[in-house]
């Protein structure tokens, strides 16, 4: 199996803007996000990306990342009828291939020499089966996330096989279905917005819709169904990824790609001064 | 290997089971305490809980009930009191070692294992809670809560649709939950406790039914969901709680308030707010205010609002009614954090589990505690509840062989028939009896005997099991006929052999009458929960069932009204109708206008709005009223609403006032003493009495009495004072005097019953009171000498009457001899106690440490309290509360002096010319009788006063005999200026004394022919009264309320003693050791079991003589 292809969702009424916000990536230059993105995908190998939007968004998107038209196919989600939904208007697109899956609102700076998405994909082909990119996270921020239940891989410190999928869980529940040993007390694995996907994922989510058309159609639910139907891994991650709608997420974001990149000297040398200057001043007062 | 090792380890039920006693009760004294050793050293290296457990109850067992009987075995012993204050401290093991190598030194003896047998049952118990505890914190979907400390990491959101205001009322919407309360068929011989379960989960059996309920001829005219829960978010940063029936709200804003139980009477709310994850008790400790955590749930500006209303069930009801209560307020708060799939509807089975789980957790937190079954309410309809073995993935597992968790599996219409359900409903009359008590130590004897296997007892249980499948059969097969004969049967046998107090004489008075009454038409009794005479159902031919509810309300009030002063009752009996609840707990979300609270928050919550400045209320507030005014218009329920609400803002005071003209004619009649009264008040005012004055001074010299100043009835030859004795019975010389005059507060928790009167034992197959025994033992003695025996009964204010009516209703039990009650003439008046009593008491004495929880629970009590006293007046009149309750008798030894005031002396000795002596003993001392030897020792020792004591046991608290400043005399444990002092005495006061009266009389500066002379009798009282010391004693009293509500306030009385007139130096007096079985004395209930089975019961019957 070959990871070929690639599918970034941008369309949620809250995310849309997200991906084309302006960001200084690690070599100082300046890109958009979703450029940014499109980068990630390509380098891990991907030939063939489709990013589902809004039909009102293709221009600014198509702006957005022109350098790789090209490979870029732009599929648009006419309501907003879930994440699940989204990721159901590239079945098309996505055929009877294995997919990697970005979500446009999050970064992902990678803290090794491999990026997140080229490891992904890596073990996805190694191993013939979807994974999931998950990093464990503390019980108090589950309510974010998706989140699995897990048991690890013998012999591997970094796999497990998915048992159960549950989205933005309550403790209580994460508790109950969602332990995984030999994480730390109250962690649990976390997507971290990241998966290479079978094409069995289109079927279930066509399936679950038409069992419930006016149900607003999210994706853990059909990841949850993925793991009767197949071999189903999760990959741990140490890498960062950053949800930039969340409260100062791009700033974080920003940050993060800035001081992983070559100004970073500089960077960290203007920040102390802001500090240093603002902690001056308020003694002063 | 020792024998006792080799049952626990046993994997071979015919070995496991077999019983303690089959292995000790021909064991010589050598071989138990072999026997002790092994299992000491077993317990210490065993990792196994329940080996470890069931090791500690036999060593109690051992000490408490084998070495103490044994030859060899020294009756005296001091007991070290630093292993007593280890005690107090819940140190248990540091206990152990200290009084094991006390018995190394010295040998073993009975103080030495008294106090052995009561640390080995405490470190069981603590044990066995302490896993409990861990394993409901260890409870997936509990864990987490505990880890959560600060409200920057919590990790629930209130679900989107509860902070949404309706556009029209602008109000946020109502979530409101319906729960039933349960009732079980079959508990399987109490099979629900968790140590039961957790131990023997294949007989861990229960058949539990969720009902609605309502009382009989109330206003309600359906059956419905006795438990109404509600929330809503507010416009207010504050957690308001509100509990309607209890009548009280609060609006929390500290994060330390939510944990504070005992402040207010919304401790099961507050419990609830913390089990579900609202308030995780993570954060207990944390001073922060609750705002912050309220914006992370709720939102900026916002808080929560949780509203409970229990209809129409009294307390007591057995039905577990404050079990489902906080399970209904954790799945509405659960509900409301998206700790459930759906807000509204029943709950899933994964669910109510959960739920179940963290209302233990809940009912731990809050320092109380049920069985497994009790949130059965939660459940729909009928179901099965047994226990399940612990799997690898359980917390227990390794640990114990059950789960904490049992498995619910509900009995759908398939195998029980709605023909069935309507059947049962047809057939079943549930009342509740009106009597209140504290099941605990019920469970607590349960436990024990499960792991001692008991031999009768271990027998019984196998027969509620088959009991169980017995009546789940027939359930099945819809024979409700055969379920009430089976319900009957394990009542009148397994139930009543594993515990025989979970029957009492209300209960059986009401089965004999019903069973006389209607016949072959009553079908059969029914035990509910934990014990009877609460809480009970009776079976009937549904052809009679209307009538049968009818007479069952009948037969319990006069069942009432005779056993009125014998029986704690707490409320008026009450019947109800029920209905079989196929929902279990469910939920409704309620908008606009169907958004509003019912009428009784409303009457509680508006008379503190309107009387607010209304730019002070907030939108909602206001927003509220405007719908309450609509409300007041349009809706049914509020038609009332109006006249409640002035009721409340202008309470009437027609009760008080009632109560005060009582209160005070009772205190003229029983001739208070205002002068007295006032001087005590002033004193007690100004510190010139309390309770540190009670004590001699620092520099007296009290010391341990030598075993050759008293005279050993256990060890001298007796046969020749027998003969005395036996001669001046035959003479008419002596008379008894039962001290019943007291209230006993230790023995009815302050419910103001007559002790004496209450039936706390069977003797010859019926239930017998205090009274009845005391004339039982005489009758005996008549027998035996052929002579009147005269017996005095003592009373007071409290007890004349009740006794007299009750003396006349039996015919005086047909006693053959002069049977005389003796009126008490003094009385006192309770005081408000003072601060400085309060924290002598609870901060300067020594006293036992609770469980952690319980601990917690008891400072906030305390604390209360004594803001309580603060704010009510220290050391003014105590009037808020029943008349009876307000006043107290003024302690035993005025109970002597009355005998001279109201002449019953004169008319003794007038009627038997040649009555010389009187033998006094406390109602309590069962053993006390007018035993030849003892009497003709004290004859002819010649004494004024001889005195019975009996060597000390840990128990033994209240002082004893002992050398003071050189003079021996009898000491109250109040009066002795350090606590430790009492652990050096080895004579316990019995508080029995032979008296002979003319030396008596003398000491009074009296003689015989003076007792005509009023004025010089009372004279001569007053004279000796002023020499007596007055002690300051602080006790609980029960104050009533709602629906078998009580509150315990401590309040100040005080009292004079009669141990005390062995001081007096004109007075000779001599002591003499008596069998403990003898002088022992029953204070407390729990005593009753180990009283039971220690063989006492079965000594004081060979005293006795029946009159049938």
């Amino acid at each position: 199996m070959k990871v070929t292809k690639a599918v970034i969702t941008a369309a949620g009424p809250d995310q849309r803007n997200l991906p084309l916000q302006t960001l200084i990536d690690r070599d100082g230059n300046r890109k958009t996000v979703l450029q940014i993105l499109v980068e990630e995908v390509l380098e891990a190998g991907v030939e063939e990306i489709a990013v589902v939007l809004h039909p009102d968004d293709v221009t600014a998107y198509r702006e957005a990342c022109t350098p790789f038209l090209s490979q870029i196919s732009f599929i648009t989600q006419n309501t907003p009828s879930g994440y699940g939904q989204a990721m159901l208007c590239a079945a098309e697109f996505v055929g009877n291939d294995f997919f990697l899956h970005l979500v446009g609102d999050h970064l992902y700076v990678s803290r090794s020499q491999m990026r997140c998405a080229k490891h992904l994909i890596a073990i996805a082909e190694l191993n013939n089966c979807s994974v999931s990119a998950v990093q464990p996270t503390r019980e108090a921020l589950i309510p974010h996330f998706g989140v699995i239940g897990a048991s690890r891989i013998h012999g591997s410190n970094e796999l497990y096989k998915v048992e159960k999928v549950i989205e933005k869980p309550t403790p209580t529940v994460a508790e109950q279905q969602l332990f995984v040993s030999g994480l730390r007390a109250g962690h649990y694995l976390c997507f971290f917005g990241m998966h290479v996907l079978s094409p069995t994922i289109m079927k279930i989510l066509a399936q679950l819709q038409t069992e419930n058309p006016t149900k607003k159609l999210d994706l853990s639910s059909s990841l949850n169904e993925l793991t009767v139907k197949e071999h189903y891994l999760a990959l741990e991650i140490s890498d960062w990824r950053f949800d930039m709608g969340a409260k100062y997420g791009l700033l974080k974001a920003q940050l993060s790609l800035a001081l992983a990149g070559k100004d970073r000297d500089r960077l960290m040398a203007e920040l102390l001064e802001f500090f240093v200057t603002k902690d001056i001043h308020s003694i002063g007062r | 290997m020792s024998k006792l090792i080799e049952i626990i380890i046993s994997e071979n039920p015919e070995v496991k089971n077999i019983s303690l006693e089959q292995v000790c009760l021909h064991a010589s004294l050598e071989d138990l305490l072999a026997e002790c050793a092994s299992l000491e050293t077993f317990r210490h290296d065993n990792s196994n809980l329940y080996h470890r457990v069931r090791a500690l109850f036999f060593l109690y067992a051992i000490h408490r009930f084998y070495i103490p009987f044994r030859d060899g075995v020294s009756s005296e012993g001091i007991i070290p009191y630093e292993a007593y204050e280890h005690m107090l401290n819940r140190r248990f093991e540091e206990a152990i070692d200290l009084f094991l190598k006390v018995q190394a030194q010295k040998g073993a003896n009975e103080g030495i294992s008294s106090g052995l047998a009561d640390a080995y049952h405490q470190q069981a118990f603590q044990s066995l809670a302490n896993q409990v505890k861990r394993s409901v914190r260890s409870t997936p979907g509990n864990q987490w809560m505990f880890r959560t400390g600060h409200p920057d990491d919590h990790p629930l959101k209130f679900r989107k649709e509860l902070l949404i205001k309706d556009t029209q009322t602008g109000m946020y919407p109502l979530l409101h939950e319906c729960t039933p309360v349960r009732m079980d068929l079959t508990h399987s011989g109490w099979s629900d406790i968790f140590f039961l379960g957790m131990d023997f989960p294949e007989g861990a059996k229960v058949l539990n039914i969720s009902v609605d309920l309502c009382v009989r001829d109330a206003k309600q005219d359906a059956p419905k969901p006795p438990i109404d829960t509600y929330l809503r978010v507010i416009d207010e940063p504050v957690l308001r709680l509100t509990s309607i029936d209890l009548g009280t709200t609060a609006s929390i804003s500290k994060l330390s308030e939510v944990f504070d139980f005992a402040k207010d009477y919304l401790g099961l709310i507050k419990a609830a707010v913390i089990a579900s994850g609202i308030v995780p008790p993570g954060m207990e400790g944390a001073d922060l205010p609750l705002s912050q955590l309220l914006e992370r749930l709720v939102g900026e500006g916002r808080g929560i609002e949780l509203v409970s209303q229990v209809n129409n069930i009294p307390k007591g009801s057995r039905l577990a009614v404050s079990t489902n209560l906080l399970a209904s307020l954790i799945s509405l708060c659960m509900r409301a954090t998206g700790q459930t799939e759906k807000i509204v509807g029943a709950l899933q089975e994964d669910e109510r589990r959960l739920v179940a789980a963290k209302a233990i957790l809940g009912e731990w937190i809050g320092g109380s505690g049920g069985g497994w079954q009790d949130s059965g309410g939660v459940w729909p309809g009928m179901k099965l509840i047994k226990g399940v073995e612990a799997t690898l993935k359980d917390p227990e597992f390794g640990v114990s062989k059950g789960r904490l968790l049992p498995k619910h599996t509900v009995l759908e219409r398939d195998l029980v028939s709605a023909e069935t359900r309507q059947k049962l409903q047809d057939s079943l009359v549930i009342v509740h009896g009106g009597m209140a008590q504290d099941v605990g130590p019920i469970l607590e004897m349960v436990t024990e005997k499960y792991l001692l296997r008991s031999e009768k007892e271990w027998e019984a249980r196998q027969k509620a099991i088959l009991f169980f499948e017995e009546v789940v059969t027939k359930l099945k097969a819809g024979d409700v006929k055969e379920i009430g004969q089976f319900t009957q049967q394990n009542f009148e046998g397994p139930i009543q052999t594993i515990i025989p107090w979970s029957a009492n004489y209300y209960t059986e008075l009401l089965i004999q009458t019903v069973t006389k009454e209607f016949g072959d038409k009553f079908w059969g009794f029914w035990m509910m929960g934990g014990m009877s005479g609460g809480g009970m159902g009776f079976i009937f031919d549904p052809n009679v069932k209307a009538i049968a509810q009818k007479r069952l309300g009948e037969i319990m009030l006069e069942a009432k009204k005779r056993l009125i002063h014998a029986v704690p009752f707490a409320m008026e009996p009450v019947v109800y109708d029920f209905k079989i609840n196929e929902n279990g707990t469910f939920a409704q979300f309620k908008n606009g206008e169907d958004a509003i609270l019912p009428v009784g928050y409303y009457t509680l919550i508006t008379p503190t709005l309107l009387k607010r400045d209304l730019h002070t209320l907030t939108k909602c507030q206001h927003k509220e009223l405007e719908l309450l005014g609509n409300a007041n218009k349009t809706n049914p329920q509020f038609g009332n609403f109006v006249s409640n609400l002035f009721e409340r803002m202008m309470p009437q005071s027609e009760n008080t006032s009632a109560n005060l003209a009582v209160l005070m004619r009772l205190l003229t009649q029983h001739g208070f003493d205002v002068i007295q009264h006032s001087q005590i008040k002033s004193d007690l005012k100004a510190g010139r009495i309390g309770l540190v004055q009670n004590r001699l001074p620092a520099n007296s010299k009290i010391e341990d009495v030598s075993a050759s100043e008293v005279f050993d009835t256990r060890t001298e030859n007796l046969k020749a004072y027998a003969t005395i004795g036996e001669q001046a019975l035959k003479n008419g010389e002596l008379a008894i005097v039962s001290l019943a005059g007291g209230a006993g507060t230790r023995w009815t928790k302050g419910s103001g019953v007559v002790k004496s009167l209450n039936p706390f034992a069977k003797f010859a197959g019926k239930h017998r009171n205090f009274v009845e025994v005391h004339l039982a033992k005489s009758r005996l003695t008549m027998q035996q000498c052929g002579t009147n025996l005269p017996h005095i009964f003592t009373t007071s204010y409290s007890t004349h009457e009740a006794i007299e009516q009750y003396l006349q209703s039996v015919d005086n039990y047909s006693y053959p001899g002069s049977l005389i009650l003796s009126p008490g003439r003094a009385i006192g008046l309770r005081l408000i106690p003072t601060e400085r009593d309060l924290r002598f008491l609870w901060e300067e004495t020594a006293r036992q440490v609770l469980d952690e929880q319980s601990q917690k629970m008891q400072e906030s009590l305390h604390q209360a309290l004594i803001n309580w006293a603060k704010a009510n007046g220290e050391g003014e009149d105590y009037t808020d509360n029943l008349p009876n309750q307000c006043i107290h008798p003024v302690g035993h030894w005025y109970e002597v002096p009355n005998l001279f005031l109201n002449g019953k002396l004169l008319e003794l000795i007038t009627e038997n010319p040649n009555l010389k002596h009187l033998f006094i003993h406390n109602i309590d001392t069962l053993g006390a009788n007018a035993d030849p030897a003892f009497f003709g020792y004290h004859i002819a020792k010649g004494s004024a006063l001889t005195v019975e004591v009996i060597s000390r046991k840990l128990d033994d608290r209240g002082g004893g005999l002992a050398n003071v400043n050189g003079s021996l005399r009898l000491v109250e444990g109040l009066a002795l200026p350090d606590e430790k002092i009492e652990f050096d005495l080895s004579y316990y006061n019995s508080n029995s004394f032979w008296v002979d009266i003319d030396q008596l009389l003398k000491a009074f500066k009296l003689l015989r022919s003076d007792l005509s002379d009023m004025e010089k009798v009372k004279n001569a009282v007053w004279q000796m009264s002023r020499r007596m010391p007055t002690y300051v004693t602080i006790k609980d009293v029960k104050k009533r309320w709602g629906k078998g509500q009580e509150d315990v306030f401590p309040i100040t009385q005080f009292e004079k003693l009669w141990g005390d007139m062995t001081a007096l130096p004109e007075l000779g007096c001599s002591y003499m050791v008596v069998p403990r079985m003898r002088g022992q004395q029953l204070k407390e209930v729990s005593q009753l079991d180990g009283w039971l089975r220690d063989g006492s019961a079965d000594y004081i019957d060979t005293l006795c003589s029946w009159e049938d």
